[in-house]
């Protein structure tokens, strides 16, 4: 009920606002002529910037995350620091995680001066908000401020993020890739001596579950999944996981297809309804919100986005061990590269030293790591580099969301991650292979009605099917009929329109 | 007509067998009394409910999951709270104080507007009744109001930014309005102005002391509108360094929880549920923030029972 309230709420926002934005229209493209001359003359040739040429300005940025109650104090030292190097303060401002996106949307439509703020696929979403004009295009910047940046992401990065060949966003050298793993509960692999260096699939999970299912108290959920399982699908999505329009990722044709019609899909389904009749799963899991097996340590098997030595910090926060088996290879889709980016309003008067700023964070270890772990001493001590060990004043009135900050690969390490932490992500990232569809944007602005439609139809079947809770037999060819009358091939047909000539630019 | 006791001579003893056609059979009464007293009870037992969840042990809760009656109790998330909620009891004094004063300023307003408009004699009421009532017809909306607030009143992060959009309504005007021109005769204000009152001293001395069921009614609706408020904290009370109003601290926690499950697969490598404080906290929270407006409403209990009855011309 509440929900429903506050997501209509919000859509009413979102409405008026776009209305709002449409009738202001974007401000500026390109760079704003005035101060680009003297800021330009700060760059000397190694690319360092000489502050002591720059006037003095104050930078505003936003951030996701809860505020910190040493906020204040880290500020003055990255002040005291950031003057130095680029003759510039900065004014960070946390915005709480519920709140980012709507927050972010009344700032840009009111023209709010700010500099710099932090988008993503799924928060402050990246993509409509660089096509409303809310951001500045960067390709200009980052070629006279930003080379730091360029020379230090993966390309892919920033390929992958152009809106019709625009950039309007730098991304966080992070993962690139998404992977998904099955996650086993190790105290029970070892009880009934479980082997499980060949599962991939979801079939191959059964001897497993119904071991588990025999042999272990009813309160054991073998596979501990809740409503957003989804069963591993070979595809490319275009509008997210949870409509099923998508092109095969070894695709020949580059054709978009209707996932519910995929034989893959009918088999994932049936073994879902056995693995339900059966008890491996919760009955009410298509009600479930969340699970929370990680806390009680009664599961065997869950499902999760992984990166390199995940499985640590996984054993470290549960309390026990864990090991992963991979799903698939990792893929490079457009939404993991526009996972965690910062990107200069359109409204910002001094894009340039916010530009330079966006370097440093990207290049400079002192200042990447001062806004993530705070002050030496204080929030931390340095062990032997590159490790530090949390003081307990860093999870009391400094943690900071550290993989929205800029480039990952400077930061510090904490005791029992590998030293080679980085370079273990650099390798993921140049082992995975890019998705069909990577760098192409759907614009869903001329079959708006039909994906609302869509979307609502998936609410109303996709998660009690892919969880088995009911007959696939019965429920698929009704769900097919829902789809289809919402519009589903409209849609498909609109996509492989936009992505055509999207592939016929990009060749 | 019941019998009512008057002070000075009690009633002569009644025979029993005359009956008073206002009651109801016993029967019907005791079924009545049952319809009631579970539409009370629905009420009252999700609150129950949660003092009970707010007083589990936080481990029997993820193995149990809720009960009425938890196999093991404990005081952990009140104890918590009072430890390191230095920020929930700073909210706390925070809306007590926007209440308070958000309330007395808002009965000002819309008793004052009220008693005008309900006055025959005041050349301009139409059009004055009319600028009321158009705004529950139509506003301007949310993107205009929060202009005017953020850019051009610049009240953005003050407490008025609270305060003032809820401190004239134009519902409580018009019921005001209504109760004003049906509990206070014109006699009154005519015998008031005959005994040589001025406008404003026969509104304080004579109008409101009649009309207090009235003003406590509005009075309590504004208290709760204060009290419950989040949306306008939302938007125009968001300073990160200031103390958030206690609700929008409450929704803040239930808002997050529910994006970092939704994008728990954005997050990465990121303990976001370190942030967020357990259920039986978060259940804590709720009694804590539920409980003081629950205790301010047997002070307004009396007006409502006196109800409209209160009249003050001899007939």
């Amino acid at each position: 009920m509440f929900k429903k309230k506050l997501s209509l709420l919000s859509l009413s926002l979102i409405m008026v606002l776009s209305v709002f934005l449409a009738a202001c229209g974007s401000k500026d493209s390109g760079t704003g002529a005035a101060g680009t001359s003297s800021e330009g003359a700060a760059v000397q040739s190694d690319g360092t910037v000489d502050s002591s040429k720059l006037e003095p300005v104050k930078l505003k940025m936003f951030m996701i995350g809860p505020n910190q109650k040493d906020l204040p104090l880290v500020q003055e030292e990255i002040n005291k620091y950031l003057t130095e190097k680029i003759n510039a303060t900065l004014e960070l401002s946390m915005i709480d995680w519920g709140d980012y996106s709507q927050r972010m949307q009344v700032i840009t439509s009111s023209g709010e001066n700010y500099d710099i703020a932090f988008t993503s696929s799924w928060a402050f979403d990246y993509l409509p908000n660089a096509a409303k004009g809310a951001f500045k295009p960067l390709n200009e910047l980052l070629e006279q401020y930003g080379q730091g940046i360029i020379d230090v992401l993966d390309p892919r990065f920033l390929e992958g993020t152009k809106v019709n060949g625009v950039n309007y966003g730098i991304p966080a050298n992070k993962e690139l890739a998404q992977q998904f793993v099955w996650r086993f509960n190790k105290k029970y692999l070892d009880k009934y001596n479980l082997d499980i260096s060949n599962v991939t699939t979801l079939e191959d999970l059964e001897p497993l579950l119904k071991t588990i299912k025999e042999n272990e108290p009813a309160d054991v959920t073998p596979l501990a999944v809740a409503k957003g399982f989804k069963p591993y699908m070979p595809f490319d999505f275009v509008l997210g996981d949870e409509i099923p329009i998508g092109m095969y990722i070894d695709t020949k044709d580059f054709k978009f297809v209707n996932i519910l019609e995929s034989p893959e899909l009918k088999s994932a389904l049936d073994t879902m309804r056995k693995y339900y009749k059966a008890g491996y799963v919760r009955e009410d899991i298509a009600t479930l919100d969340g699970i929370d097996n990680m806390k009680t340590g009664k599961w065997l098997v869950d499902r999760e986005i992984t990166q390199p030595y995940a499985e640590l910090g996984w054993s470290r926060s549960a309390g026990y061990d864990i090991v992963t088996r991979p799903m698939q290879d990792p893929i490079i889709y457009t939404g993991s590269a526009a996972g965690s980016m910062m990107a200069i309003s359109s409204y910002s008067k001094n894009p340039e030293r916010a530009m330079m700023f966006l370097n440093l964070l990207n290049t400079d270890e002192k200042l990447r790591n001062m806004i993530q772990y705070g002050i030496e001493d204080t929030h931390y001590t340095k062990l032997d580099a590159p490790y530090i060990e949390d003081l307990p004043a860093m999870k009391d009135n400094y943690s900071m969301p550290g993989f929205a900050l800029g480039n990952m690969y400077l930061t510090y390490l904490h005791e029992g991650e590998p030293a080679d932490k980085w370079e273990a992500f650099d390798e993921f990232n140049s082992s995975a292979t890019t998705a069909p569809t990577f760098g192409f944007n759907f614009d869903t602005s001329p079959v708006k009605t039909e994906v609302a439609a869509i979307s609502n139809v998936s609410k109303e079947f996709i998660s009690a099917l892919y969880t088995g809770s009911v007959d696939a037999a019965v429920y698929l060819p009704k769900a097919q009929q829902k789809f289809k009358d919402a519009g589903m091939d409209r849609v498909i047909a609109e996509a492989q329109k936009q992505f055509d000539e999207w592939k016929a630019n990009n060749q | 007509m019941p019998q009512y006791p008057t002070a000075g001579h009690d009633p002569a003893p009644q025979a029993r067998s005359k009956r008073d056609y206002n009651a109801i059979s016993p029967f019907w009464n005791v079924i009545f009394n049952i319809i009631i007293g579970v539409f009370a009870f629905s009420c009252i037992f999700p609150f129950l409910f949660v003092i009970m969840i707010s007083l589990t042990d936080e481990q029997t809760l993820a193995m149990e999951g809720f009960s009425l009656w938890p196999s093991q109790f404990s005081t952990a998330a009140y104890s918590y709270i009072f430890q390191t909620g230095g920020e929930l009891l700073s909210s706390f004094s925070l809306t007590l104080l926007i209440t308070v004063l958000g309330t007395l300023i808002n009965l000002t307003l819309v008793t004052t507007y009220a008693y005008a408009l309900s006055r025959r004699s005041f050349e301009f009421r139409g059009f004055f009744s009319f600028v009321a009532f158009f705004t529950m017809l139509f506003s301007g909306g949310m993107v205009p109001g929060y202009i005017v607030m953020t850019q051009f009143l610049h009240l953005q992060n003050t407490i008025w930014s609270l305060i003032l959009p809820l401190s004239l309504s134009a519902f409580s005007i018009i019921v005001m309005r209504t109760f004003f021109q049906t509990t206070v005769p014109d006699e009154i204000i005519e015998s008031a102005r005959i005994d040589g009152a001025g406008e404003f001293t026969t509104f304080v001395r004579i109008v409101l002391p009649v009309s207090l069921p009235g003003i406590a009614t509005i009075g309590l609706f504004s208290s709760l509108g204060y009290w419950n408020d989040w949306f306008n904290a939302l938007l125009y009370y968001n300073d990160p360094q200031k103390t958030p109003p206690l609700q929008y601290l409450l929704m803040q926690i239930e808002k997050n929880m529910d994006f970092l499950t939704q994008n728990a697969q954005n997050l990465g490598s990121f303990d976001a549920a370190a942030g967020i404080p357990t259920e039986t906290v978060r259940m804590a929270m709720v009694v804590l923030a539920t409980l003081p407006i629950i205790m301010a409403y047997p002070f307004f209990q009396r007006y409502f029972v006196q109800g409209l009855t209160v009249g003050s011309v001899k007939g």
